[in-house]
Order: structure tokens, then sequence, then C-alpha cells
């Protein structure tokens, strides 16, 4: 019990940064005088001060007013479309675990084949189809996601379906969907909620290499991940324009995968699946 | 292993998916190589001929099969893009690939085992944090701006390590860092926890209430058998590896791989994105096995779904 | 504890390995770097790769830049040559003593067999190049095995005729895409030509000695050239980023920095100072960035918006700022420096947002439209910046502008489709010949679709395609400045921006640098000279 408290701790520590940054962001608006768009040539690349705390880009905007704006794409993209692989991965997962053969073998191969792919590449396939969007990196992260979420939920779905309460489940007569939803959709919780927070990282990172490849979020929407991306080019001239966004990225992540690590330590102590 | 026919039967199903699926992406995606090797310079008549001597104006049946039959045939086609047989340009890729996975593999382990016990010995206390921070960073910043920042302070501050490759091991060493410590954090954060799986077992406990001279002791004994999963993980850690060097690679300009299929993919060159994807999709797979193969060595009584 | 032990660890392993690795820099070796690897030597087989051409291979003629930034047309491979009366016919006499660097001897033949291959090359890239020559498009549809405008007379010399008389044509044979290859080298080296380094033989002032794909290449000093000994004996390029070459460039580890990589904050910052500024090599690109419109597109269509647009973009805050003042507004088609280029088409575009918008209103646009500015993602930085300020400066009129980034092919393959609604162009000249410039955007049904222009006037697209032949040069310059003129002030196609200024960079081993004369990124070796 001790030991749960200390490892909340870090949860808590985690969680509190994750939420004031979502609190920054969504009031950047009232936090802000600049706008996240309005150029301003005459002052472009300044250096921090003069009202810019993190000076100008190179258009002249605020970069600190960008990165608060920036922050909400970088968290939609780092909530949403982790939480909706979670569910498809879920899904195939469960009922790979439960039809045996053919649906199986086919939801199965056919994760193979996406993680076989190499996930930069695929997600770059979608981007080049439907063109860089906030909507077509989303679809792309799903892509990239769901197949290593299925594998581990099918593995769990399997062991839970071996459990003894699933077999008197059966013997006294529940019905399939009955199972499913009052056995082993309550029992993967864990593991769901495990499997989203470790993805969150990942998701955000993802972002950030499309956006630094000039495919993903597009100007004159903005992400931490364009941000840093964009002013690399800046970053042994006027190193703020990069370390700003670039820093933000690092406290997000680190957070995410503190609190990651510690609802695994807590909901699964015995760490076998992840 | 005799699931091995079984899964052998299932790779090929894979790879022939994967043929088709990429196949059919490089249709959905708009733009044609003939368009990107003439790019500025273009004219409608060379965009037939290209075409044409690419052989993409015939039917896409008839591309298909005889694309297939061809690595049937142990034939990966000729690049659109680079003018060259596939084969022999993977081949010229691979082992540049190859030198900087095994590298970064080394980084990742040496970092990751080392920073995982340490998490583990001092558990949610100071050190802890530090490790898993300093493991995690890998994994905060984008990859190139660890490139960067690596090439910054090695090669113009230090002057120490060159600033890209230029041929030599030394040059490989940044390039193996930023791609390493990647890795590193997930290696960390399961020596961490399996050790800690260890140190909850009832025969820990008796250890340590044996005092705290112990301690180093029981850290060694646990290591044996935390060290497991670790192992396993390993396998399909390099075969990700393999493939997901791209950036490193551009940063660094190591003609790897990744750089491959990335301009494959960028050129719209059918025959060697295949190629490339193929290979690193086997690749992989072979990793899954071993990874398997490792797994029931180690831990007989494992049973893998 | 063991972190400190791992990174000492790490350090040693990096100090023993250092101390192996570097070997000094030879003294008359340079270093340069590229922003990309090439694709192929073979510069029939591709538009863009022109650094081994151009160095290890020679043309016919080459295009020399004067002191008041005209060019000239030297000789090169031709010690001279006549030109019929009807202005048809070329006969050429080789230089004396070339030989290529396997020492096989340069004949009329080569010549012949060089411009033959670029038409009987399946995947050939340069069709375009010798299709003036007679015959040749005949041997394009397959209708003849030989080229018949060119006649061989003996080892030296040999004539050239064409279908119509053009005065660009020796400025044309200058290009990279028109080296002479030797029949006897490209026969025995078959597919491995401009592929293998040792079976790619040239006759220029290098020799490619490695191609290391994706990585780099080494150049060396070919001892059998024909021309003056170059000051450089042994070129190392080494693909980098941009970010890279600047590190680099201030390490000392590189000769030449080519400026077009950075953006011109940081060429400001740090090489516009006391410690770079007289080190700073400067070249006009001969170009001209353009805005272009696709009258395809509603309301795009309507003349009135064009000129809406044209006087909506604020040309010169975009080349103050984000070019940093280096360049020149231009107003016409030609850019200064191009032959065609006419001082009096200059001038009439101005800055004018007030009138933009009334002419808006009187389009029926008051309340402004939609339009989609398409961004190749693999553009310059500068150019992604200057469309930025661009859709806000139309903004500002009232049209509501947004930017579509897509990657390189789809990119090319939307603007060949001819249905990209709105993007920024920029052509670099290949020869100095108006020719080049105006037939690419305007001169053929194909290429104002290719171009995503859609330009309507049929009669204006025939009138480009016949100017390249008007045999007497004033009528022929007077006819490109009509065209000029009629194409961006009456009927506003697109919106002619501003040529900007090359910089590079050169280290303080380099005692002299002259760049290409258009102010290509590729460069010649032998413009080099060392301390």
């Amino acid at each position: 019990m001790i030991k749960l408290l200390r490892q909340n701790k870090t949860a808590l520590i985690s969680g509190a940064v994750i939420l004031v940054v979502i609190i920054l962001s969504t009031l950047a608006p009232l936090l802000s005088k600049y706008s996240e768009t309005s150029q301003d040539l005459a002052h472009r690349l300044m250096a921090p001060g003069n009202g810019h705390l993190f000076g100008t880009d190179e258009l002249g905007r605020d970069v600190l007013t960008r990165i608060l704006y920036g922050t909400r794409v970088s968290l939609f993209i780092a909530l949403l479309p982790t939480a909706l692989a979670v569910v498809v991965g879920t899904f195939a997962g469960v009922c790979s675990a439960l039809f045996n053969g053919v649906i199986d073998f086919a939801i199965m191969r056919f994760a193979d084949v996406m993680l076989s792919i190499p996930g930069m590449l695929l997600s770059m396939v979608v981007l080049y189809t439907f063109g860089g969007s906030l909507s077509s990196v989303v679809i792309a992260l799903i892509l990239i996601e769901w197949g290593g979420i299925a594998r581990v939920v099918r593995t769990r779905a399997l062991e839970i379906y071996q459990k003894e309460y699933i077999e008197a489940a059966i013997i006294t007569g529940a019905g399939q969907g009955r199972i499913i939803f009052f056995h082993i959709i309550p029992n993967l919780i864990p593991t769901l909620i495990v499997l989203f927070t470790l993805n969150i990282p990942s998701s955000i990172l993802a972002e950030s290499t499309l956006s630094f490849l000039g495919i993903g979020i597009q100007p004159p929407q903005v992400s931490l991940g364009l941000m840093t991306g964009y002013s690399r080019q800046y970053l042994f001239q006027m190193p703020w324009l990069s370390l700003a966004p670039s820093g933000m990225v690092m406290l997000l992540v680190l957070s995410f995968n503190f609190l990651g690590d510690a609802i695994r330590d807590i909901l699964d102590p015995k760490r076998r699946q992840l | 292993m005799k699931e091995l026919p079984k899964r052998l039967l299932g790779i090929i199903i894979v790879m022939i998916l994967v043929i088709a699926l990429i196949f059919v992406m490089l249709r959905i995606i708009p733009g044609d190589p003939a368009s990107v090797l003439l790019n500025e310079h273009v004219s409608q008549a060379n965009i037939d001929r290209l075409t044409k001597s690419m052989g993409l104006d015939k039917s896409l049946p008839e591309q298909f099969f005889g694309y297939l039959g061809g690595v049937l045939r142990g034939d990966l086609g000729q690049s659109y893009y680079m003018q060259q047989p596939v084969s022999s340009l993977i081949l010229q890729a691979f082992p540049y690939t190859i030198r900087l996975t095994l590298l970064s593999i080394v980084f990742a382990w040496t970092m990751g085992i080392v920073s995982g016990i340490f998490s583990a010995m001092y558990n949610d206390h100071f050190p802890d944090y530090l490790f898993r921070g300093t493991a995690l960073l890998g994994i905060s910043v984008p990859v190139f701006m660890v490139a960067l920042f690596l090439q910054y302070l090695f090669y113009y501050r230090l002057s120490l390590l060159p600033l890209v490759y230029d041929g030599s091991i030394v040059s490989m060493i940044l390039p193996a860092i930023a791609l390493g410590w990647n890795s590193a954090g997930s290696v960390a954060r399961l020596m961490r926890s399996s050790l800690m799986d260890e140190l909850d077992a009832n025969y820990m406990d008796t250890a340590r209430a044996k005092g705290l001279i112990y301690k180093k002791a029981v850290i060694f004994h646990a290591f044996k058998n935390a060290i497991l999963p670790v192992i396993t993980m390993m396998a399909l850690q390099l075969a990700e590896m393999l493939s997901g060097a791209v950036i490193t690679e551009s940063v660094f300009s190591i003609p790897g791989l990744g750089k491959l299929a990335l301009t494959a993919l960028q050129t719209r060159d059918m025959p060697l994105l295949q190629g490339t994807v193929l290979f690193t999709a086997f690749l992989i797979a072979v990793g899954g096995i071993l990874a398997d193969f490792i797994n029931t060595l180690l831990n007989p009584r494992l049973r893998l779904g | 504890m063991i972190r400190k032990y791992m990174w000492m660890l790490i350090l040693i392993a990096v100090l023993a390995l250092s101390g192996c690795g570097k070997s000094g820099s030879k003294n008359d070796t340079v270093h340069l770097a590229l922003s990309a690897d090439i694709v192929t030597m073979d510069s029939h087989k591709t538009t863009n790769d022109y650094i081994v051409p151009m160095n290890v291979f020679d043309t016919l003629f080459s295009l020399k830049k004067n002191d008041d930034g005209s060019t000239r047309i030297d000789n090169s491979l031709v010690e001279k040559y006549e030109l019929s009366d009807d202005a048809l016919t070329y006969h050429f006499t080789l230089r004396d003593g070339v030989v290529f660097s396997d020492g096989t001897p340069l004949t009329a033949q080569d010549v012949k067999f060089t411009f033959e291959r670029i038409l009987k090359l399946p995947d050939s890239a340069q069709t375009d190049c010798v299709i003036i020559i007679d015959g040749a498009q005949d041997m394009l549809d397959g209708k003849a095995d030989s080229l018949r405008g060119i006649t061989v007379e003996d080892d030296k010399n040999f004539s050239i005729t064409l279908t119509a008389p053009f005065s660009g044509f020796t400025s044309l044979l200058a290009t990279p895409a028109m080296v002479i290859y030797s029949e006897k080298n490209v026969t025995e080296a078959g597919d491995d030509f401009g592929m293998v380094p040792g079976k790619t033989i040239g006759s220029g002032p290098y020799i490619i000695k490695e191609w290391t794909r994706g990585s780099g290449l080494v150049f060396e000093y070919n001892p059998r050239y024909w021309g003056p000994e170059p000051s450089v004996k042994k070129v190392d390029m080494k693909v980098m980023e941009p970010q890279a070459m600047d590190l680099a460039f201030q390490k000392g580890d590189l000769d030449i920095l080519d400026c077009l990589f950075l953006d011109s904050a940081i060429v400001n910052s740090t090489y516009k100072t006391d410690t770079y500024k007289d080190r700073i090599v400067s070249v006009d690109r001969l170009g001209q960035n353009f805005i272009l419109m696709n009258e395809n597109i509603e309301p795009l269509g309507n003349v009135q918006v064009r000129k809406a647009i044209q006087q909506a973009i604020n040309r010169e805050s975009i080349l103050n700022s984000i070019f940093a003042g280096d360049g020149k507004l231009e107003d016409g088609i030609f850019p200064t420096g191009c032959v065609g280029y006419s001082k009096n088409n200059q001038g009439w575009l101005k800055y004018d947002p007030d009138n933009a918008k009334k002419l808006l209103a009187d389009a029926g646009y008051a309340d402004g439209f939609d339009l989609e500015i398409c961004l190749d993602s693999t553009a310059n930085d500068s150019i992604k910046n200057a469309v930025q300020v661009i859709s806000e400066n139309l903004k500002a009129v009232g049209i509501n502008a947004s930017i579509r980034s897509i990657d390189h092919a789809s990119y090319l393959d939307l603007r060949n489709s001819g249905e990209m609604p709105c993007f920024w162009a920029f052509w670099l000249l290949d020869y100095n010949d108006p020719d080049n410039i105006i037939y690419t955007f305007f001169g053929s049904k194909d290429n104002v679709k290719l171009r995503s222009l859609n330009y309507s006037d049929d009669s204006v697209i025939q009138r480009v395609a016949a100017a390249k032949t008007i045999g007497k040069e004033a009528d022929r310059l007077a006819e490109y400045e009509a065209l000029e003129k009629k194409i961006l002030q009456d009927d506003a196609a697109c919106v002619p921006m501003f040529s900007t200024k090359h910089l590079f960079v050169i280290s303080d081993r380099v005692e002299t640098f002259i760049p290409h004369w258009a102010g290509w990124s590729d460069i010649y070796f032998d413009q080099i000279t060392l301390k």
C-alpha cells in the first residue's frame, strides 16, 4: 500500500505538469495579446525580450503565443489518434482472440503487414494521399499504432479467456456478447490504459517528425513539431526559436512517459504484458 | 520449434500482402516517377517516353503480375529513379545500415540496462528519476534535434567526432547514439520493471532482510532472471532499428536502407520501394522468430500466441 | 558511478578511434557540399544532376560571364565554326589534341554519336535539347536510325543542320546537357556508363574517382585535360544537410558555403560580418520568380482578378525581409542579364492593395473568394516563408488564400495535370536565350498545361513558338519584348516577382571563385583558385 502511494507521487507530479500545460494552452487567447498567425516582417527573428518572452520567429510572429497554440494541436494529436488506435486495436485484438481460425489469422496477418512496413513510410503514404492536415495526421497515426496494440490485446484477451471464471461463465450458459462485455473488456481495461499512455509520446513525436518533413500540419496552423522542425535551421544562431518548442515537446513527452510508467506500475504490478 | 513451418508460411503470406499493399498504395498516391525524373524540365513528349520505358503504360494486372513473377524468380527489378537493379542498390545500402544498427544497439543496451538497474535499485528516489529521465530523453526530443545537438557538441564544440558519415567507423558513433538513444528508453523501462518484478519476489525479501550488504549481490542475482525479457526484446528492436533509421541516416548522410526506402517513396519508385520494404519486412519477421526462439529457449514455461 | 564510467568509456573509445581516423586534408584538395546526392552521372538521363557533366565532360561551347553582367559564348571543344547564309547549317571544326581521360581521341563521330544517343535512349530526358536538329523528330518517331542533320566530314570537321534558324543554338550547345561523350567508352561501358566512376569517362578537367551513393563524390584532376591546368587538384564533395554545411564551414572543413540553403537572417548575422564579409562571392541568378495563376480555376480566368493579384502582392517587402534585399524586382518574364531583357517592360507593376480591391470589386468579387496556393514541401525555406507572406497579402485585399503544402512528386503531378490553382514558380536559365524561359511557360499548348497556367490566347502561344526561329536578331528581340508586354501587362498571366542573388562564402584557403554564369548551385571546379 505504501508502495502504491509512493508510485502515485510520480503519477501526481507528471499528471500535474500535463494538467498545467493543458490549462495554459486552453487559455492561450487570454494569456497572449498576440495572434499566432499575425506577421510582422519588420521584426522577424528577434531575440527574447521587448514584449516577446521567447522572441519572434522567421515571419515576426510571437514564439510564446505560437507555442501555446501549437501545444493545443500537439495535445490533440497526443490524445485523439492514440485513443482511436486503442479502440481499433482492441476491437481487432479481441475479435482475433475470440474467433479462432480464419478471422484470427486474417487480422493478425494484416497487423503483421502493417507492422512490416516502417511506420514512417506508412504514415507518409497517408499524408501524400490525403495531403498534409490535422485529419490526415490522425489517420496516419491510427494506422501505424493499431497493429501493435492489437497484438498485445489479443495475447491478453486469450489469457483472460482461459481464466476459470470465464469457463464458469460459459458453463452457466452466458452468451458471447455477455462474456466479451462483462468479462473480457473489464479485465482488459488496465492493459488498455497502460497502452494508451505509453503510446501518447510516440504520437507526439511522430507528428513532429512528419511536420519536420513538411508534410504534417500545414501553416498557418501551428504545432510544436512544425515549429521545432521549421526552426531547426536557426538552432545554432537563434537557439530560442527551436529550444522553446522542443522544450515543450520534451516536457510533454517526459511527463506522459512518467505517467505511463506510474500507471503501469499501479495497474499491472506483475508487469507481465508490457 | 515445431511451429516453424507455420511461421514460415505466415511470413510468405505477409510478404505477398506487402507487395500487393505497396502496389496499391503507389497507385493511389498522386505522382509518377517520370515527372519526378524530369522535374522542372518537363515536356509532354518526354513524360510519355519515360512512362513507356518504365513500363508504366501497361495495364495494372500486367504490371503487378509482371513484378510478382520477377520476385518469384529472384529478380527485384530495376529502380526507375536510381536506374540500377534494385537488388544491387539494397546490397550496397545494407552494410551501412547493419553497421549503424549494431552500433546503436550496443549503445542502447549499455545505456538502457545500466539506467534500468539504477532505476530499479533506487525506485522512486532521485537516481531513479535521473536515470529514467536520461534514458527517456532520447525518445522525448525529436530525433533530428538529438542529432543536431550531437553534431553541435561533439563536432563543433569539442572537435571530437566527424560531422557526417565519411566512411570511417568513428563517424558512425554520433548517428549510433542518436538512433540508439531512442531505444535506450524502452530497454531501460523494461529492465527496470522486470528487475523490480524479481526484487518483489519472496526470495528477495529474505535476502533483503539480511541487510544492505546483500543489496549488490541481490541485484546481480535478480539481474540474471530479469535480463531474459530484455533479451527477447532486443531481437525485435534490432529489426525495428533497421527500418527506423530514416531521419538519422538523412542527417548524417548515411546511404543506408532507410534513406533508400524514403527516396523510393518520394520518387514513386515502385520496384525500389517494394524491394526495400520486402527486405526489411523479411528482417523484421526473422527478428520475430528469433525473439520467440530465444524466449522459449530461456523460458520454456512461456507459451506465446 | 556506473553512469560516470559509461561516459568515460565512451570518451575513451571516441578518443582512441578519432586518433586513427582523421588525416589532414592536402593543400590542393577542396571540400565542397552537396544538398542531395546525384542520381546519375549521365547527363542524358537527368535534368537536375549536372555536377559531373560540368566537371568531367566538355561541351562544344562554354558560357562565361562578362564583368558587366552580360554573358559571352567561348569556344570549348570547338576550334572554330561558320554559319551558312540561310542560318540553318553550322560548320564546326573540333579543337586539336583533345583526348578523353583514358586516352581515346575526340572525333567528330563522337559528337554525332552523342546527339543520336539522346534521341535513341528509351529513357532519355534531354530530347528537347536536340529536337531542333534536322531529322531528330524522325529518329524519335522511329522513322530514321541516324541523325541526318549531322554530317561528319572527317575526324575534325562536321556540320549540323537545323530545321529552322535558331540564334540561341551555340548557347544551347554550352549547357551541360550537351556534353560530348566518347562513342568507344559509352559503348564499352554499357549500363555502367553514368553509374560506375571508372567507366564514366570524359574529356573535362576532372576525373570522377569515387561515388558513394547518398554520401558523396570524389574528383581528381585529369592530367590529359586539354585546357589550362586548374588550381584545384582534388575535390571531395559530401552530401550534407544545410545545418551541417553551416557548421562544417565555420570549422574550416568546407571551402565553399552555398548560402542558398541558409536563411538570409543567418547569412546576415553570421556571414555578413567583419570576419566573413570580404569572403562573400555574389552572383546574380539569371532566373525569374513568378506566381503562376491557373486560368481554368475560377475566378482566375478573369483578367481583372489576375491584375488585382498582381497588385496585391507586396514584392518589395518579401524581397527585403525574407531575401534580405539580395535581389532585384523584375517586372518582366526575362530577368536582368538574360538576352531579351527589356527596360521598356520594367517599372509598370506597383504594389497597390487599394486598387487591387477596386479591381476585385469591379470584377464582381468585392467579397473576395477562396484561393489555394500550392507549395512544394521540399521547397527552399525562403519560398515557404514568402508564400506565407503572400497569403497574408491576399487576405488583406479580401482573397481568402490558404496554403496547401504537397510533397514533391504529388506537386509535380498536380502541376503537370494543369489543375494547380496558384503557386510559386522559379526558372533558372539553362542557356542564355529568351526562348529557354518563355517557351517553357508559354511555348505550346502542352507547356501552358504542364505549368498549370492554361493560358488561353492561342495566337500568343503560336507567336512564342515562332519567335525562336526569327532570323534577324533585332526583330526577334522586338517580338519577345512585345510578347512579354502582352502576356504580363495585358493578360496578367502571372505575377513577375524578382530575381535574387546567389551568395557563396569562401574559406580563407580560396583565392578566387567564379560561380556558374547563371548562378546555379552546381559549380565548375576549375573556377576555383587556391592560395
